[in-house]
């Protein structure tokens, strides 16, 4: 076996972490394994039904089946995954994002169960996971906070009544929530009533809790996150902020680091800000602090207590591994520098690619991926869960990968950003990689000018008008063959033998198909 | 054959004809000089045209092709000439826009509107959850729910009829 990494016990007799299981499964789960594998660890997959051939299930060194297909019987099983751990002598957990992650309850249970969480103690989860009292917790500690109600109500009546009080716009938001859901915005009052039962009716569906709050809506908003990483020793870093303002419904879509509107002085006070939130809940591990930003103002929203979506950005940067530094505090070291060590060089981007389809107002698309082109070249990452083959459904979350670049300056990173999207073919499903496109080709984009709602505001619909004479040509050719291919299968079948004048033909045909079916 | 071929909703005539094996393309009754070869059967495509060098993908049938080039998607839609007055018929009858159709599998959430109630474009008629989003399903046009074909809590898969509308006048 590898090198492993030593940690302390609570009797603070010394143990070496060998084997790691992974709660997750995608480009996240993927992640993990990479750095552990790069650390000498051993990794333990678990996977559902739909995800036996799947990548996570295949890379890791040892593969367990939770049984079932849907996430409920599988990822969000805590019981299974811990059976999984225990009988392949796991002897650490991490989360990923999503699923069990930010899960109190289950952090606890892994530490019940002598194993080491990878992730935030479970006391940080529940204080940062109800909004509402971390907003309380947030404001007693010197952070500010967005102007809004403090307690929840639950009918549209109350929710009218105190919007009128905190003035529109107004976000109605689920008590528990997160990822986007049970999240609406009002610009008057004839919108409340349905905002409030489509926001209540799924904060209720996905966390069993229909309670929400409101907060006022910041004019021209831009959404600011700090990087956070503490030990258990009580050192903790900041590293810089992302910008995330390229989003939908609250689903970010672009992804930055570090931001146009956020110079150095203005960096270190959000970073200060940041590692004040996390100590007021007695923060371990990677965590990210979510700000609102708006005309040189910044605004607590809340704390994310996992690693997230978008870290990488944070690590092409700052040139740390996210996920090597969480399994070396996890394990009880120390993190072994201080503020002054983390530096910041040049400029990343992240897209994510999601299986939805931008010219219907993002709707999820279903299919088999298949006709994958992959970028490369200087600086350019691709983190992804997808493969050749995959099924792409509807229970799982909808993102098949991120494709991140770097750059020495931000009109680089653009400029690479550019290149790699043109090269890049995800076929099979529809995706969001063309509003992407669309948005990193902006001029607004370039200059740094925009908000959270800058998504929504471009016409994603209508597609572009450059090359439809070839475009057209092209498909119509496509289609031409595929007529006479047709023809010719049928004829193979049926009366083929008397056509021999198009026996090449259909020998072409047949070993395509051979090699088409073999490549599945 | 002749094409109607409409990309990102721009319609285009294209020619294709087949002449000792090679083929011969027209675009708009111009000659469009094209060199086309099939890089795998999955959907990439070298194109030359005009001195240039295009790497296409095209996915679909002989109907539907979705296209993409250079990161961009173009949503295409071909028609031969019988296919396109077969079309044209069914759209003058009015034949078109009645039922709702699921767009992707989910599970119906709540039902919005009510057999009979008259409903003006866009607005909300059923709430359908999938991929953990629950997602307002809007009327696609002005019209009379003429039939619910779903209840509250049935899952449906993607293209599952939801909602029949009656033409407005017919209200």
């Amino acid at each position: 076996m590898g090198a492993s990494v030593p940690f302390r016990c609570t009797r603070q007799a010394p143990l070496m972490l060998q084997r790691i299981l992974i709660a997750n499964r995608g480009e996240i789960a993927l992640r993990v394994i990479r750095t552990a594998r790069e650390m000498g660890l051993e990794t333990v997959a678990v996977y559902s039904d739909w995800d036996t051939k799947a990548l996570h299930t295949r890379m890791a060194h040892v593969a367990v089946p939770l049984g079932g297909t849907t996430p409920r019987d599988t990822y969000l099983r805590a019981d299974k995954v811990l059976a999984a751990a225990k009988a392949t002598g796991a002897q650490a957990i991490h989360p990923g994002y999503g699923f069990l992650s930010e899960n109190a309850g289950f952090a606890r249970a892994v530490r019940d169960a002598g194993l080491v969480w990878i992730g935030p103690p479970a006391e940080a989860i529940d204080a940062m996971g109800d909004k509402i009292r971390a907003r309380r917790r947030m404001k007693d500690a010197d952070v500010p906070v967005v102007p809004g109600l403090v307690d929840p109500v639950d009918d549209a009546a109350a929710v009218k009544k105190a919007a009128a009080e905190i003035g529109y716009p107004v976000m109605i938001k689920a008590s528990a929530g997160g990822g986007g859901k049970g999240l609406r915005i009002c610009r008057e009052p004839s919108q409340i009533e349905s905002a409030f039962r489509t926001a209540s009716g799924e904060a209720l569906a996905s966390f069993g809790d229909g309670r929400v709050y409101l907060e006022r809506y910041l004019d021209q908003p831009r959404h600011i996150e700090v990087q956070v990483l503490f030990d258990k020793h009580e050192n903790g870093v900041h590293y810089g902020v992302r910008e995330c303002s390229i989003q939908r419904r609250h689903q970010k879509l672009v992804e930055e680091c570090p931001s146009v509107v956020i110079d150095a002085k203005t960096r270190d006070a959000m970073g200060e800000v940041a590692l004040r939130a996390g100590r007021a809940v007695g923060y371990e591990n990677a965590g990210t602090v979510e700000f609102l930003w708006s005309k040189g103002q910044f605004y607590f929203l809340e704390m994310n207590t996992r690693l997230q979506v978008e870290h990488p950005v944070t690590e092409m940067v700052t040139g740390t591994d996210l996920v090597r530094e969480q399994i070396r505090v996890a394990s009880g070291e120390k993190l072994g520098y201080g503020q002054d060590a983390v530096r910041w060089n040049g400029w990343a981007i992240e897209v994510r690619i999601n299986a939805e389809d931008p010219k219907q107002k993002f709707m999820p698309s279903t299919g088999t991926i298949r006709n994958l082109r992959m970028p490369g070249g200087p600086f350019v990452r691709l983190d992804l869960g997808m493969y050749r083959g995959m099924e792409v459904g509807v229970d799982y979350d909808p993102m098949l990968g991120k494709l991140i670049v770097w750059g020495a300056t931000r009109e680089i990173a653009i400029d690479r950003m550019r290149r790699a999207l043109q090269e890049i073919n995800v076929g099979g499903v529809k995706t969001s990689l063309p509003a992407a496109l669309t948005v990193i080709e902006d001029p607004r984009f370039r200059a740094g000018n925009f908000d959270t709602h800058f998504l929504e505001s471009l016409d994603l619909a209508t597609g572009t008008r450059d090359h439809v004479d070839l475009v057209a040509a092209a498909a119509a050719v496509f289609r031409h063959h595929q007529a006479r291919r047709r023809a010719l299968a049928t004829d193979s079948e049926g009366r083929g033998a008397w056509i021999s004048r198009s026996r090449h033909d259909v020998a072409q045909h047949s070993a395509r198909t051979v090699r088409g079916g073999g490549q599945a | 054959m002749k094409y109607f071929v409409t990309v990102n909703g721009l319609v285009r005539e294209v020619e294709v004809v087949e002449r000792l094996g090679r083929l011969e393309v027209s675009v708009g009754g111009e000659p469009f000089e094209l060199s086309y070869n099939e890089v795998d059967d999955l959907g990439q495509v070298v194109v030359l045209h005009g001195g240039r060098s295009y790497g296409l993908s095209l996915e679909g049938n002989e109907n539907d092709v979705t296209a993409t080039l250079a990161g961009h998607r173009y949503d295409v839609n071909l028609e031969d000439e019988r296919e396109r007055a077969a079309h044209a018929a069914e759209r003058a009858s009015g034949k078109s826009g009645g039922v709702l159709n699921a767009i992707m599998p989910g599970v119906v959430v709540e039902i919005l509107a009510q057999k009979g109630q008259v409903v003006a474009k866009g607005a909300p008629l059923l709430i359908l959850s999938a991929m953990k989003m629950q997602n307002e399903i809007g009327a696609p046009t002005d019209g009379r729910i003429q039939e619910i074909h779903v209840s509250v809590g049935q899952a449906v898969s993607a293209g599952a009829k939801l909602i029949t509308l009656a033409p407005p006048e017919l209200a």
